[in-house]
């Protein structure tokens, strides 16, 4: 006869749980950089504020690389297809996640998102990020690399009251330089800014309006 | 951020782990916060009383332990905790990931968990 131990009423019972609530994002990203190497991809997150520059930079590099690699690309917003729609006329396949009030990318959203993919058809993914500088830092989603976008139109405290997301990324876009003679931000200061932060960080200064530093960017990601 | 929503979760699989045990109520909830999580631990004490009223938590107290920060570098091998730095215009002291004996860059080990580490229920 087997014996079982019950609980007497009114007995306390202290249970071990060990259960860690932020390693389930961390573990789904894994496997969503595991199943993006196995099919040979590489992929770059992009992240910035509302307005940086984002989608223009996504799509002006799409347009410089569509020959060399087949690319796709997941865009993240609360809502409409806007992002996914100026994407796709650059020439890259283009899934577009809205995330309803939900204000970053999470690695189930991607993980969602690259079955909508045939990976063996690509081999460069871009995943536009949220616009946000706070909360997409906590979330890796299994990217080889992450890009922070900031623009001249910002003003000059952006790395200083965000340094969190500054310090895990890789490649740091300082966008709208046509714009700097009239406002008057001073650059080198915010270069300064991100080597404090990440002296490891790439600092590339761009207009995606015209173009100016795209090339730079390709070769800061090392593609 | 976030502290709502994690916050909900932590209700959610402590009264599923009570109610597995047929559990007449919870004691007390001891959560390990890292240092390097984003998380407002005065936000996360808010969240869970508007969270646990009307259910077996009600009453409960919850008990937060805070974890440091801890990095390995893959160059030199240095395992320890991770650099602050005092960034001179704004005076706030931040955590950086750069190793203190090379400078190199670390991977995290510790301070990144949002853990339940145990719960004490009256059956």
């Amino acid at each position: 006869m087997s014996r079982v131990i019950r609980a007497e009423e009114g007995e306390i019972f202290n249970i071990e749980l060990a259960e860690d609530l932020l390693k389930a994002n961390e573990v789904l990203a894994m496997k969503n950089k595991n199943l993006l190497s196995k099919h040979g991809i590489k992929a770059i997150d992009v992240m910035g504020s509302v307005g940086t520059g984002k989608t223009s930079l996504i799509g002006q590099i799409v347009y410089k690389l569509k020959e060399n690699y087949r690319i796709a690309v997941i865009a993240g917003d609360l809502t409409t297809t806007i992002d996914a729609d100026i994407i796709a006329k650059y020439g890259a396949e283009v899934i577009q996640i809205n995330t309803g009030k939900e204000c970053h990318l999470d690695a189930n959203l991607i993980k969602k998102a690259l079955k909508m993919i045939d990976l063996n058809k690509i081999d460069l993914l871009f995943i536009e990020n949220v616009g946000n500088l706070i909360c997409p830092a906590e979330f890796p989603l299994g990217s080889d690399k992450r890009i922070v976008i900031i623009s001249l139109t910002e003003g000059p405290y952006m790395v200083v009251k965000h340094p969190f997301i500054f310090m895990k990324t890789d490649v740091v876009v300082i966008n709208k330089m046509d714009l700097v003679d009239v406002l008057g931000v001073d650059v080198n200061k915010l270069e300064g800014d991100v080597n404090r932060v990440n002296p490891k960080a790439n600092v590339v200064k761009v207009s995606c309006r015209n173009g100016m530093g795209i090339m730079n960017v390709i070769k800061a990601l090392e593609l | 951020m976030h502290e709502f929503s994690i916050t909900s979760q932590i209700v959610r699989s402590v009264l599923k782990e009570a109610e597995k045990r047929g559990a007449k109520g919870v004691l007390e909830v001891h959560l390990i916060i890292g240092k390097l999580t984003l998380l407002g631990i005065e936000q996360v004490k808010f969240s869970y009383k508007v969270l646990i009223e009307d259910t077996i938590l009600e009453g409960s107290k919850l008990l937060i332990k805070r974890r440091s920060g801890k990095v390995k570098c893959e160059r030199c091998g240095y395992e320890g905790p991770i650099k602050f730095k005092v960034d001179p215009i704004s005076h706030i002291s931040f955590p950086t990931l750069t190793c203190l004996k090379c400078n190199s860059t670390v991977t995290i080990l510790e301070g990144r968990e949002c853990t339940i580490k145990s719960i004490k229920l009256v059956m």
